[in-house]
C-alpha cells in the first residue's frame, strides 16, 4: 500500500485549523517558559483566544462549506467532522475557563496545563477527522496522552494519582485490544479506509475484529460493559478535567463510530444493531440505578454520563440518517447541560472545600443562582422540557421509533424516569433541605461567564431548536455515506384543515 | 383580538421571566408584577371565553407557527368549546392563586415564578393543537410542582423527628421515597414527579406510536385525526389502535387521577401550598381527561368507544373509594384531595357513557369543580396558616373567629355538593341523566358518591368551624383585607353566577363535544367525512332558536334553568 502525498496549498487549507492549534501549542508552551512569572489567567486567556480563532475558523468552513479528504481518505474533513470539531473546541474553551480558578490548586507545572488541554483538543480534534483504522489508532492514542497526566494532575492527592492510573492502565489496555482488532480487520479485508471496507465478507476474523475496535471505543464513550474506569476517574481526577473527559473524548470517538458502523459496516446493519442495542440498554439501566445510590455529585455525573451515552447509542442503533441527525442534536445539549453541571460543581467545592451532595444542602438559600442554574441543567439532562435534553431525547426517539426500536424506545423512557429520581434527589438537596450555613457562596467571573454560555444554549434550544436541527442535518448530509440517506428526509407536513 | 390565546399563555411566562429581576425586598412590586401578569392572562381568556363563537364551533382563535419542520412539529394553539371553559377555569384559578398566596414570605419571588410557570404549562395544555406540544406542556407542569411542594409545602408536625431504621432523619435518608407511612412533602413531591412522569412516559409512548404508524411525520392533531389510519393493524395479537389507547389513556388517567393510579395525587394535595393545590386539584387534574379527550377521542374515535368501558368501571372505584378515604380522613387536605379525586370519577362517568349530555355535562363539571375545589383548598390552607394544624380533630369554633371563611366555606361545601345554587349542580345533573341509560350502576353509584360528599363536607365543616374552640386558636383571623377575601369572592361568583346563566357555557362546551361524540358514537349530524366545515349544517341549526337543540338526541335544554327561564 502506497501513499502517495500529493498537497497543493488549497489541501492545505483544509488543515488550518489543525495547524493553527498546533502553532498556538507552541506558542504556550514558549510564553509559559519565557515568562515564569506571568500571572496564570493570562496564559488561560492567551490560549482561549487561540481557541476562540479556530472555532472561528472552523464556523468560516462550514459556512463557506469547504470540505474534502486528505491523504487518500486518511483525513477527511466533511460537515460532520466539522461540527465534531466545534463541539470539541467549544467544550475546551469553556474548560480552560472553568479552570482559572480551579489552577491554584496545582502547585506546579500550572502554564503546562493548558497546553495539555490544547494538547487533548488537538488530538480529538484528528480523531473527529479520521477516516480509516491507522489515523483511528494514531488520534485515538494522540488525544488519550494529554489525558493520562491531566487526570493525575493533582500529584498530592491520592485519589487523582488513583485515578491516572486506572485510566492509564485501562487505556492502554484499550489501544491494546484497538491495535488487535485492527490487525485482525486488515488481514481480513485488505483495507484501511472505512469507505473502501464495504465490499467486505463477513468472516469471523472480522467480526472480532471489529468487535475489539468497537470495545475500545467503548472504552473511550464510557459504555457499558465498558465503562469500569469512569467513575473513579472522574471522581479522582481534578473537577475541570473531569468535565472535559465527559464530553470531548466521549464526542470524538462518537465521530468515529458513526463512521464505522454507517459506513465501513453499512451492510452488515442487522447484526450490529443487536449489539449497539444490547450496549445501549445495559448502559441505560446500569448508569441510572448506579446513580441513585451516589453520595458524591461527581460520581453521580459520571453514572449519568454513562447513562447520557446509551441514549445517544440509540441514534447510532437506527443506523439512519435521522438517528445520526439526533445523536449530533443529542450531543450538543449533553455539552451544555453537562459542562453547565460541572461548572456549578466547580463553583460549589471552591467555595465550600466540598463535592458531596450533601453539601449542596440549602444551595438554593446560599446562592440562588447557582441552584437554579444547577436546576436547569440536571432537569435538562433528565429531559424535562422545555430544556435542550428533552428536545434532543425526544428526536432520539422519534428516530428509533420509526425504525420500530420499540425495546430501546421502552428501556430508554423508563430510564427517563429512573435518573429523575437521583436528579430531583440532588434538587431536593438545594431547593428543600435547610443549609448548615447561610453565608452566601461567591462565584467568579470566568465560571459565572460559562454557567451563562451553558444557561443559554440549555434554553435556547430547549425552546427554539430548529437552527440547531438544520445544522444538523446538514451535517449528516454531507457524510453522505449513511445506510439510507432517502431514508427520513423531511416529508413536507400534510395539509391541515383549520377551523374543523 | 385573534392572538388572545397568546396574551393567555404567554402573560404568565413573561411575568415569571420579569420576577427573576425583581428583589425579594420589594414584596409589592413582586406581588404587582405576578397579579398583573395573570389579570392579564384572565382578561384575554374572558375575552376568549365571552368571544367564542360557539355557533361556529370548531377550533378558533388558531395560531401556527412552524417549530421544527424535521420532526414535523408547530406550535399549534386553538381552542374549542372543550379547552375554552378550561383555560378561564385555569386563569381564574392563577389569579386567584396569587391573591391566596399574597402572605407567602419565604422567598416569595421564587413562588411566584413557579406558580406563574405551572398555570401557563397547564394552560398550554389546554389550547394545544399538535400532540407534541400537549405532551411539552403536560411534561412542564410537573417539576414546578415539584418546587413548590417541596420548598413551600407542609407536613405533619411528627415528621420531622422521625427516623429510619439507620438512626437517619427520615427527611435526609435517600430512601425517604420508599417510606410510604409518611406524608412528608419531600416524599409527596417525590412521589408526584416520579408517578406523573412514569406515566407520562406511556402516553408518550403511545404519541410516538401515533407518530409512527400515521406515516404523516406531523404531531398535529387536525391532521391526525382526518388522516391518521391506525385501525386494523395487529400487534401482539391484539391490534395497534388498542394498544395506543391503552397507553394513552391510562398514561393520562393518571394525572385525572382514576382510581388505581390516584395515590399521589392525595398526599400531594396535602403537602402543597394553598395556592398549588387549588391549581392542582383545579386544573391540574383536568388535564387528564382533557388530553384523553383531546388526544384519545380524536384521534382514536372508534376505539374509544371499544375500550371506554374500562373508565366506566373504575370511575365507580374512584367514586366510593376516594369518598370513603375522605369521610375517614382527619385531615383537612386530606378530605379535600381524596373529595376531588372521588368528584373526578364524576367526570370519568361522563366521558364513559359517551353521550351527548354526559359529555357536555363531564366537561362543564370540570369547570364547576375546579371553582369548588379551589374555594376548599384556599380556604383549608387559609385556616392551615392562621392555626398551623390541618387536623381536623383538633380544630372547632372558627366560625367565631373568621365568619367572613365559615361563610364562604359552606358555599364551598354547597358547591362542592352539587347543591342547586351553583353550576356544579348542572353539570351533575347532567352527567346522571346522560349516563342512566347506558350505565344505570354507576348512576346509582354516583348517587351515593353525593350522599357521601355530603357526609365528609359537613363533617368537616363542623370540625372546623362549628362546636367548642380551643382557646389557643382565638388570635386566629378572619380574610378581613381585600387581597384576602378577592379570590374566594371571584370564585363563588363564577360557581354562582353560572348557575343562573348557564347557557353561554354550554352552548360553548356543546359546540366542542358534539361533533366529537357524534364522530365517536357515528350518528351523524355533521358531514365530517367529506371535510366540510363544521359550520355549514351548525350554522343552520343555530339559525333556528336555541330551543330547537332539543332536536338533537337527548338534549337537556329544557333542564336548563337559564333556557326554560324558570328558576329554581
Amino acid at each position: 500500500m502506497t501513499f502517495e502525498l500529493t498537497m497543493s496549498p488549497s489541501d492545505l487549507l483544509l488543515f488550518l485549523p489543525e495547524i493553527l492549534v498546533t502553532s498556538w501549542l507552541c506558542f504556550i508552551l514558549i510564553i509559559d517558559f519565557s515568562f515564569p512569572r506571568l500571572p496564570n489567567e493570562q496564559l488561560a486567556y492567551f490560549s482561549i483566544a487561540g481557541l476562540v480563532g479556530t472555532l472561528g475558523c472552523l464556523a468560516w468552513f462550514d459556512f463557506a462549506g469547504i470540505t474534502g479528504a486528505l491523504f487518500g481518505n486518511m483525513f477527511v474533513l466533511d460537515r460532520m467532522a466539522l461540527f465534531f470539531k466545534m463541539l470539541i473546541v467549544g467544550s475546551a474553551i469553556l474548560i480552560i475557563l472553568v479552570s482559572i480558578d480551579y489552577i491554584h490548586r496545582f502547585k506546579v507545572f500550572r502554564g503546562e496545563y493548558y497546553f495539555l488541554i490544547v494538547m487533548a483538543t488537538l488530538g480529538m480534534m484528528f480523531m473527529a477527522s479520521a477516516n480509516d483504522l491507522l489515523s483511528l489508532f494514531i488520534t485515538l492514542e494522540f488525544s488519550s496522552l494529554g489525558f493520562y497526566v491531566l487526570i493525575a494532575y493533582l500529584r498530592e492527592d491520592m485519589a487523582s494519582n488513583e485515578a491516572g492510573i486506572k485510566f492509564f492502565i485501562l487505556g492502554i489496555f484499550a489501544a491494546a485490544l484497538l491495535a488487535y482488532g485492527i490487525s485482525l480487520v486488515f488481514g481480513e479485508t485488505g483495507k484501511l479506509v472505512f469507505s473502501d471496507m464495504k465490499m467486505a465478507q463477513a468472516t469471523p476474523g472480522l467480526a472480532i475484529g471489529f468487535l475489539l475496535i468497537f470495545a475500545a471505543l467503548g472504552f473511550k464513550i464510557g459504555a457499558v460493559p465498558f465503562h469500569s474506569w469512569i467513575p473513579d476517574t472522574y471522581h479522582g481526577a481534578p473537577t475541570p478535567v473531569t468535565a472535559f473527559l465527559s464530553i470531548a473524548p466521549k464526542v470524538a470517538a462518537l465521530a468515529i463510530l458513526l463512521r464505522m458502523f454507517l459506513v465501513a459496516l453499512a451492510t452488515f446493519k442487522p447484526i450490529w444493531v443487536l449489539l449497539i442495542v444490547a450496549v445501549s440498554v445495559l448502559s441505560m439501566t446500569y448508569g441510572n440505578i448506579v446513580a441513585i445510590a451516589q453520595k458524591n455529585i461527581k460520581r453521580l455525573l459520571a453514572y449519568s454520563g454513562i447513562a447520557q451515552i446509551g441514549n445517544v447509542l440509540i441514534g447510532l442503533a437506527t443506523g439512519t440518517k435521522m438517528g445520526s441527525d439526533a445523536m449530533l442534536f443529542y450531543l450538543l445539549t449533553y455539552l451544555f447541560a453537562n459542562l453547565g453541571a460541572f461548572a456549578i460543581v466547580i463553583a460549589v467545592s471552591e467555595a465550600i472545600g466540598s463535592e458531596e451532595i450533601d453539601d449542596y444542602s440549602g444551595l438554593g438559600r446560599r446562592s440562588p443562582f447557582l441552584a437554579f442554574s444547577m436546576l436547569i441543567f440536571l432537569l435538562s439532562l433528565a429531559g424535562v422540557p422545555p430544556l435542550a435534553g428533552f428536545i434532543g431525547k425526544l428526536y432520539i426517539f422519534i428516530a428509533a421509533i420509526k425504525e420500530g426500536l420499540y425495546v430501546l424506545i421502552t428501556v430508554g423512557l423508563i430510564n427517563i424516569v429512573i435518573s429523575m429520581y437521583y436528579y430531583l434527589i440532588v434538587v431536593k438537596k438545594m431547593y428543600v433541605n435547610e443549609p448548615r450555613d447561610r453565608s452566601p457562596l461567591k462565584i467568579s467571573g470566568p465560571i459565572k461567564v460559562v454557567v451563562y454560555i451553558c444557561l443559554a444554549g440549555t434554553l435556547a434550544i430547549g425552546i427554539y431548536p430548529q437552527p440547531v436541527t438544520d445544522w444538523v442535518v446538514s451535517a449528516i448530509l454531507v457524510f453522505s455515506n449513511v445506510a439510507d440517506p432517502t431514508a427520513s428526509l423531511p416529508i413536507p407536513p400534510a395539509v391541515i384543515p383549520l377551523g374543523g | 383580538m385573534a392572538d388572545s390565546l397568546l396574551y393567555i399563555l404567554f402573560a404568565p411566562f413573561v411575568g415569571a421571566i420579569a420576577l427573576i429581576f425583581v428583589s425579594n425586598r420589594q414584596a409589592m412590586l413582586v406581588r404587582g408584577i405576578a397579579a398583573g401578569s395573570a389579570l392579564i392572562s384572565l382578561l384575554a381568556s374572558l375575552y376568549l371565553f365571552y368571544a367564542y363563537d360557539h355557533v361556529k364551533g370548531g377550533f378558533q382563535f388558531v395560531q401556527r407557527f412552524e417549530w421544527s419542520r424535521q420532526l414535523g412539529i408547530s406550535l399549534h394553539l386553538g381552542v374549542d368549546g372543550i379547552g375554552t371553559p378550561l383555560v378561564l377555569a385555569s386563569s381564574i384559578l392563577l389569579f386567584a392563586g396569587i391573591f391566596v398566596s399574597w402572605h407567602v414570605k419565604d422567598r416569595m419571588k421564587e413562588f411566584y415564578i413557579w406558580l406563574l410557570i405551572l398555570a401557563a404549562a397547564t394552560i398550554g395544555v389546554f389550547m394545544s393543537l399538535d400532540l407534541f406540544f400537549l405532551f411539552f406542556f403536560y411534561e412542564m407542569s410537573v417539576i414546578p410542582m415539584y418546587l413548590l411542594l417541596g420548598m413551600w409545602g407542609s407536613h405533619t408536625k411528627t415528621y420531622n423527628e422521625m427516623t429510619d431504621p439507620a438512626g437517619l432523619k427520615l427527611r435526609d435518608s435517600v430512601g425517604f421515597i420508599f417510606n410510604f407511612g409518611s406524608n412528608s412533602k419531600e416524599y409527596a413531591a417525590m412521589k408526584l414527579v416520579l408517578f406523573l412522569s412514569a406515566f407520562a412516559v406511556a402516553a408518550l409512548m403511545g404519541i410516538l406510536l401515533i407518530y409512527k404508524y400515521s406515516e404523516l411525520n406531523t404531531f398535529d392533531i387536525l391532521v391526525l385525526r382526518e388522516q391518521a389510519n391506525l385501525m386494523n393493524i395487529p400487534v401482539l395479537g391484539t391490534t395497534l389502535d388498542k394498544i395506543i389507547w391503552i397507553l394513552i389513556f391510562f398514561g393520562f388517567a393518571s394525572i385525572a387521577p382514576l382510581w388505581p393510579l390516584h395515590s399521589w395525587s392525595p398526599v400531594g394535595h396535602a403537602a402543597a401550598p394553598a395556592a398549588t393545590s387549588m391549581l392542582h386539584a383545579g386544573v391540574l387534574m383536568k388535564l387528564g381527561h382533557f388530553s384523553i379527550i383531546r388526544v384519545a377521542f380524536e384521534i382514536l374515535p372508534e376505539t374509544t368507544r371499544e375500550l371506554m368501558p374500562i373508565a366506566a368501571v373504575l370511575c365507580m372505584f374512584s367514586i366510593v373509594y376516594g369518598g370513603l378515604v375522605a369521610f375517614y380522613a382527619k385531615d383537612t387536605k386530606y378530605v379535600i384531595g381524596y373529595s376531588s379525586s372521588s368528584h373526578m370519577g364524576y367526570v370519568f362517568l361522563g366521558m364513559a357513557a359517551l353521550d351527548y349530555i354526559s359529555v357536555t355535562g363531564a366537561v362543564m363539571y370540570m369547570f364547576a369543580h375546579a371553582m369548588a375545589t379551589g374555594m376548599l383548598f384556599a380556604m383549608a390552607g387559609w385556616v392551615y396558616d392562621q392555626t398551623h394544624t390541618r387536623d381536623i380533630p383538633s380544630l372547632g369554633g372558627l366560625s367565631n373567629r373568621m365568619p367572613f371563611i365559615s361563610g364562604c366555606f359552606v358555599i364551598a361545601c354547597m358547591a362542592s355538593i352539587g347543591v342547586p345554587g351553583t353550576v356544579n349542580f348542572i353539570a351533575e345533573v347532567m352527567i346522571i341523566v346522560g349516563s342512566w341509560n347506558k350505565y344505570p350502576l354507576q348512576v346509582i353509584v354516583a348517587v351515593v358518591g353525593i350522599v357521601l360528599t355530603l357526609a365528609y363536607l359537613f363533617k368537616m365543616m363542623r370540625g372546623l368551624f362549628f362546636g367548642p374552640m380551643d382557646q389557643k386558636y382565638s388570635h386566629a383571623h378572619d380574610a378581613v383585607s381585600f387581597p384576602d377575601r378577592l379570590p374566594l369572592l371571584i370564585m363563588i361568583t363564577v360557581s354562582v353566577g353560572f348557575f343562573f346563566f348557564p347557557m353561554h357555557l354550554y352552548n360553548v362546551v356543546r359546540s366542542g363535544v358534539d361533533p366529537l361524540i357524534a364522530k365517536i358514537i357515528r350518528v351523524v349530524p355533521v358531514a365530517s367525512q367529506e371535510h366540510e366545515p363544521l359550520g355549514v349544517k351548525r350554522d343552520a341549526r343555530a339559525n333556528s332558536s336555541p330551543q330547537n337543540l332539543a332536536t338533537l338526541p337527548g338534549d337537556l335544554s329544557s333542564l336548563m334553568p337559564g333556557a326554560s327561564g324558570s328558576d329554581q
